[in-house]
């Protein structure tokens, strides 16, 4: 049996710094999975989802009281520009999510005072137009999310039509 | 058997140990287990740079995407008041107080994060379906059939599915996201019949 001990000691560290790797980097192959997804449609543009219902699979806990429409972003030959435009909901934000899943920005429609605003995602060196709020970021990818609350799901196309006013473009 | 054999087993079973530990660790683990509230689990630092590796893994597991916590509070239940498991076969008593959030909503969803099919296309109730927003209390009843007439609880299917997981979300929280409300405001999750 202690010809065992080593290798069972060896077993256990690998063990360890296995469970522990595996832990530290699931959100980066998680957020790089969900990233491709909705990036079906392509890169620096919005996607307009529908409302969600058991057959959404594009992101886990979708709300069924919120329509999403999101940006995947890649800024590795630009910055990313978006002009966001709040909608008249209970609840509207745009929030910027990083390649290591941190909510790096956002604001509501409240905060916003309910006008448009501008926003660079970018990375540290680059310059970004006059007139955008500067967000740095941490890797070249990620995903920037418009959500809406619909109350009323018979007030969606109205807000599904004015959520479009909102666009992101790479520059 | 050689020396370097057995390191060779002793690594590769530490590896499959360590990988399969860490899977099913991140699959059982509730949305946000770092408070834990009556039945239901919620965390501060959900989306947050402060977020600690595990947290993060399981947020990104079970609620990608989520808002910080001054912008959204996420509680999620997947045991009622009694600890015993959610069954989507059984009826629930879900009975709460006013929330101090701008919004609320009540939302089932299976274990892997998805929405539960049903008949009635419902997925959520929300805090505006009250007469009052809910601020003088609230009812909701999580059944897979539709509450006999003149029960006056709103009604969220729960599919007949095996096991349901229920997500409350309180937007615009009143405190700006600095705390939680404590177990007599959070609903409480009452099994009424299988």
């Amino acid at each position: 049996m202690a010809r065992w001990s080593g290798p069972l000691v060896a077993g256990a560290l690998v063990a360890a710094l296995t469970g522990y790797g595996a832990i530290a980097y699931a959100p980066d192959l998680l957020m790089a999975a969900a990233i491709r997804r909705v990036a079906a449609g392509g890169f620096n543009r919005f996607a307009h989802s529908p409302l969600a219902t058991a057959a959404s699979r594009q992101i886990v806990r979708p709300s069924p009281d919120l329509a999403y429409s999101a940006c995947p972003y890649d800024i590795s030959r630009g910055s990313l520009l978006i002009h966001a435009v709040p909608v008249a909901a209970p609840y509207w934000s745009l929030s910027i999510f990083d390649s290591r899943t941190n909510a790096v920005f956002v604001r509501n429609g409240g905060q916003a005072w309910g006008k448009p605003f501008a926003v660079a995602i970018t990375h540290p060196g680059r310059s970004v137009p006059t007139g955008y709020k500067r967000v740095d970021v941490v890797g070249d990818r990620g995903i920037a999310l418009v959500r809406i609350l619909v109350v009323d799901r018979g007030a969606f196309p109205g807000l599904d039509a004015a959520r479009r006013a909102t666009v992101c473009e790479l520059r | 058997m050689r020396a370097w054999a057995r390191y060779l087993i002793g690594t590769v079973a530490g590896a499959a140990l360590g990988l399969g530990g860490a899977v099913y660790v991140l699959r059982s683990a509730a949305l946000g287990n770092n408070v834990v509230i009556g039945p239901w689990a919620t965390g501060q630092t959900f989306g947050s740079v402060a977020a600690d590796p595990y947290t993060r893994a399981v947020v990104a597991l079970k609620g990608l995407l989520a808002l910080p916590a001054q912008e959204a509070r996420y509680y999620t239940a997947a045991r009622d008041s009694a600890g015993a498991p959610i069954e989507g076969r059984c009826r629930y008593r879900i009975t709460g107080a006013a929330l101090p959030a701008a919004w609320w909503s009540l939302t089932a969803y299976d274990p892997d994060g998805y929405l539960v099919p049903n008949a009635a296309g419902r997925y959520s109730v929300a805090g505006a379906a009250f007469p009052d927003g809910g601020k003088a209390g609230w009812t909701i009843l999580l059944a897979p059939t539709a509450p006999p007439p003149g029960e006056t609880a709103a009604w969220l299917p729960s599919g007949g599915i095996a096991r349901v997981e229920l997500t409350l979300r309180t937007y615009l929280p009143s405190d700006g996201g600095r705390g939680n409300p404590g177990a007599d405001i959070l609903p409480k999750i009452t099994r009424e019949a299988c």
